[in-house]
């Protein structure tokens, strides 16, 4: 359900520009780098960053309707966005990015459209977040104590777990 | 009136009951204490532990804590890593590993005497299988779906990383290519 609106935007956002009809099916892969793949649980969905357009940016495609999906509001301007991840449906998307100079893990909501910053505080430097299939935790590789080590973050018991599982 | 003190005290009791659930609830997102294990059965170690992955109950990940690198499945329920016999050998170096929510199905990068492969390990059956045998390319950054039906991954085919899916037997899913 979540997912099927989540969908029907991204195509709705597509299809406007070109008008009615299904759209013709888009390569995954460009002539630019594309990197740093990653499956919603459900292997539907593959988030990754792609460097196409001159842009380095975080890009969602569909593997059965073989299109992209957009992402308003996620990719930005003035910043760097790496190492994305994808819940179970793909609900939600957890990713580096730099903020201020800064990397940050962030949380994207496919339904809210809206990002929210997880590590604001955190001390020490964050690589490859990762979040869990249900969108409650994520896993992190943290160089606090002067060595690599793993850190869990949870995110509570009162978020909306992506249930499609 | 001593009945009411007794209530009074039990009142501001409650109240820093509730404060301390309150106050709690507002410290979300918040971090898991995962201390050192220096008996080498936890998620961190003495030594580097790194690229961790979750999915259901289990956290896969790197470690150096055997003085090489190898992967490492940790239980969160059991709260300590279990065997996973056969998956590191003596002459691979294992990356980015990831896990099926069953944890059944373990995907990780390989480096086998100068040759890349991305590998799959069954962990009812043993059996460590390499998906990318037949694949003259570099590869590396695997990743498998929770269900673990689909595997991604970067492969090195045309001069710049380009992505291949394919599904867990090691077919390649039939995707468009760009137009050249």
């Amino acid at each position: 359900m979540a997912l099927s609106v989540a969908i029907s935007f991204g195509l709705g956002g597509l299809s406007g520009c070109v008008g009615r009809g299904p759209q013709p099916p888009a390569a995954l892969d460009s002539y630019y780098r594309d990197q740093q793949p990653a499956l919603s649980g459900d292997g539907r969905l593959l988030a990754f960053v792609s460097g196409r357009d001159g842009t380095q940016s975080i890009l969602l495609y569909n593997l059965q309707r073989q299109q992209f999906i957009n992402l308003p509001n996620l990719n930005r301007d003035d910043a760097i966005a790496e190492s994305p991840s994808l819940s179970y449906s793909g609900r939600y998307i957890v990713y580096l990015a730099s903020d201020r100079g800064r990397p940050e893990i962030e949380l994207y909501d496919r339904i809210t459209r809206r990002t929210q910053v997880l590590s604001s505080g955190y001390r020490g430097w964050i690589r490859q977040p990762k979040i869990s299939p249900d969108g409650r935790y994520i896993v992190f590789q943290t160089g606090r104590r002067g060595q690599w080590d793993i850190e869990i973050l949870d995110r509570g018991p009162n978020v909306e777990l992506d249930r499609r599982q | 009136m001593n009945s009411f003190r007794v209530f009074g005290i039990l009142r501001l009791g409650l109240c820093g009951v509730l404060v301390a659930a309150l106050s709690g609830c507002a410290a979300y997102p918040r971090l898991i204490n995962s201390p050192v294990d220096p008996g080498g059965r936890g998620l961190n170690s003495l030594a580097a532990d790194l690229s961790p992955s979750i999915s259901g109950r289990y956290i896969i990940f790197v470690s150096e804590r055997e003085q090489r690198q190898d992967i490492y499945l940790y239980d969160r329920q059991s709260q300590r890593t279990i065997a996973l016999p056969g998956l590191n050998a003596l002459d691979t170096i294992a990356e980015t590993p990831s896990v099926s929510s069953d944890g059944r199905y373990i995907v990780f990068a390989g480096n086998r005497q100068g040759r890349s492969g991305i590998f799959i390990y069954d962990r009812e059956t043993r059996q460590l299988r390499n998906l990318t045998e037949n694949l003259n390319a570099t590869v590396r950054n695997p990743t498998l779906s929770a269900n673990g039906s689909t595997v991604a991954f970067e492969a090195n085919l045309n001069g710049q990383w380009d992505i291949l899916v394919y599904n867990r037997d090691g077919q390649p899913l039939d995707l468009p290519t760009p137009v050249r």
